[in-house]
């Protein structure tokens, strides 16, 4: 049968389940910390050793919880770096598509929406990162826009494939493979936001 | 309150050397009188956040006879980062200690 230490450590993994290998770590540094402490209980070697152990460290979804807004806060510096680089090729592929592309041909809203989406998912990102730090909504409206401006930008780049200069499609590469990164990070977001109000609401 | 301190306890506990979660805690302790009797789970969260903002560094290590432990020592950011925050408080704790000092201010 699992002692009290063993119970604890696999409770605390259970928790930590939004990132398994700082459960893993940590399953092994605080079954260490915890053996320490049981040995220097007067009662050691007993379950209420263990137990008063356990009791010291503290309850095991408050710990997991204190991870779980660490890790927000590191998502949510990411997700912004992403942003910005994001912001910034997205603004040169643009440009280049500006400059490198006869328009002439393609339905007028294209170059409309590739510029006014660009301009609308800046705004949006600048007000959310003002007002709503951490917001995944604000962070997938400016997603939207970067979207709807890159899809905006497909198509002028499309109808032109075949003539397309390479730094115009290097630059909708970067833009495509930059937007999914940038919708993985705010999903990750998103996910870990919900984690943290779990385990300091004690949902799951 | 004590939470909002405890990056620059834990930094501090570890000037000495270098040492183990369970160790720092016991420092934190000692050094406190008891006063800081936090829950001692409390200071792994802060360890992992001072290692990853390159603060602190770690590494396992296995003593002769003994257990297997990560051992956390201090980065010379984290030495850098110690200094500043004693002078913010040391300037935060003065203005503190003048606004309560005992006396009655003048009406």
């Amino acid at each position: 049968m699992a002692g009290v230490i063993d119970q604890y450590v696999a409770s605390l993994r259970r928790e930590l389940d939004f990132d398994p290998a700082l459960a893993r770590r940590l399953a092994g540094e605080v079954e260490d910390h915890l053996r320490d402490a049981a040995e220097a209980d007067p009662a050691w070697p007993s379950a209420d050793a263990e137990r008063r152990a356990v009791e010291r460290f503290g309850v095991a979804r408050e710990i997991a919880a204190e991870f779980a807004a660490d890790a927000v806060d590191r998502q949510a510096r990411r997700t912004w770096v992403t942003l910005l680089v994001t912001v910034v090729v997205t603004f040169i592929a643009m440009r280049l598509r500006a400059m490198w592309l006869d328009d002439g041909a393609i339905p007028a809203l294209a170059p409309l929406v590739d510029r006014y989406a660009f301009i609308a998912a800046i705004a949006v990102g600048a007000i959310g990162g003002f007002a709503f730090r951490r917001s995944p909504l604000a962070f997938t409206i400016c997603l939207g826009g970067l979207l709807a401006s890159i899809a905006a930008g497909m198509v002028r780049a499309d109808l032109f494939v075949q003539g397309a200069p390479l730094p115009v499609l290097l630059a909708a590469a970067g833009e495509i493979a930059l937007v999914g990164l940038l919708a993985f990070h705010v999903v990750g977001l998103s996910r870990r936001l919900k984690r943290t109000a779990a385990l300091r609401g004690g949902g799951r | 309150m004590l939470k909002g301190h405890l990056d620059a306890i834990v930094l501090a506990a570890l000037e000495a050397g270098p040492a183990h979660g369970y160790a720092i805690i016991e420092t934190i302790k000692n050094r406190s009188t008891s006063t800081f009797d936090l829950p001692e789970g409390t200071v792994y969260p802060a360890l992992h956040r001072l290692e990853q903002a390159g603060l602190l560094s770690s590494t396992w290590i296995t003593p002769p006879g003994g257990r297997r432990r990560r051992v956390y020592s201090l980065t010379k950011a984290g030495s850098a980062a110690l200094a500043d925050r004693r002078k913010v408080w040391g300037r935060f704790s003065r203005a503190v200690d003048t606004l309560l000092g005992g006396r009655a201010w003048p009406a």
